[in-house]
């Protein structure tokens, strides 16, 4: 029975020890929880087109020091996607920072709906996505003061891409940073068909 | 065989158990992968299950290139896929009934980070 006692006490110690080096993993259970209770700000908006919703990119600076980004048909929805970064450093070090989301695949024609959404520093003037077919189209993009942080301005941008470019096979290929002079500053792959 | 050794040999099992619970559920998480080292075209997945509500791919550090999405146990279609470098990445599931895992993917080479659905 002491033995039984001490193996319980041995398994206890060493769960007590797995369970804090997961939670100190940059606390993303910690991270998880405070995404489902700290408040959205709504900073851009992806209009209805081809049958689908229009859906709403919300900001989200939480309790444990991050700031999110999410795409979701409101700011209450449940059903969002994105990612968040450290609060001090949104953009990780670049010039921008940005999201894919889709329906389908894994192969790229098997892909139907497809959107970008992200944040740009106050030094890019535009954003184009380069696509497959060597094209590119020009996303909206806009300051806006609510992602104003730590006195540093950022601005959102979000693009649905058309269901007929997905319907054969075009699809995004890198997000590319423009400054007011119209030279690339930024430029980053999708992995979108690769 | 003595009560002693049986007392011993159902303490360790439980001990067992318990340290599966705690290394996985953890805040209502439960992690398929990781923490670990991932390598460009890695991908882990969930159980099946119709209660799935979420699915994220945590990094240590950000610039990483990887995507969580579902999969569901008919078409085996990915859904809801959401691919990016943020250090915290995160998509919403399917509503049931729809039977589906929560499946990760790492695009890039040489960064830790882990796996979980809630």
């Amino acid at each position: 029975v002491l033995l039984a006692v001490a193996v319980g006490a041995a398994g206890a110690l060493a769960g007590g020890v797995v369970a804090s080096a997961l939670r100190d993993f940059d606390d993303p259970a910690g991270l998880a929880a405070a995404i489902e209770h700290d408040p959205l700000v709504r900073v851009a908006e992806i209009p209805a087109a081809d049958g689908a919703a229009a859906r709403g990119i919300y900001a989200q600076a939480t309790s444990t020091g991050h700031l999110c980004l999410w795409e979701a048909p409101s700011p209450t929805s449940r059903r969002r996607q994105g990612g968040c970064n450290d609060l001090d450093d949104p953009l990780a070090g670049e010039e921008l920072s940005f999201s894919l989301a889709y329906e389908g695949g894994p192969a790229t024609r098997s892909v139907r709906e497809a959107r970008v959404f992200g944040l740009a520093s106050s030094a890019v003037a535009r954003v184009q996505v380069l696509m497959s077919d060597a094209t590119r189209r020009d996303v909206p993009i806009r300051e806006t003061a609510a992602l104003g942080i730590g006195g540093t301005a950022y601005a959102s941008f979000a693009y649905r891409f058309g269901a007929r470019d997905l319907a054969r096979g075009v699809g995004p290929v890198a997000v590319i940073a423009l400054d007011a002079q119209g030279a690339e500053i930024d430029r980053q792959t999708t992995g979108f068909g690769g | 065989m003595s009560k002693s050794i049986v007392a011993v040999r159902v303490a360790g099992a439980l001990v067992l158990v318990w340290l599966a619970v705690a290394s996985v559920a953890i805040a209502g998480e439960t992690i398929y992968a990781g923490p670990r080292q991932w390598s460009p075209n890695a991908g882990a997945g969930s159980a099946f299950s119709g209660s799935w509500l979420a699915n994220r791919f945590a990094t240590y550090g950000s610039g990483y290139d990887k995507a969580v999405t579902f999969i569901d146990n008919k078409t085996y279609s990915w859904h809801n896929t959401l691919r990016n470098r943020s250090g915290y990445t995160e998509t919403f599931a399917p509503p049931a009934p729809m039977v589906k895992k929560g499946h990760c993917v790492s695009y890039d080479l040489g960064f830790w980070g882990s796996c979980a659905v809630r």
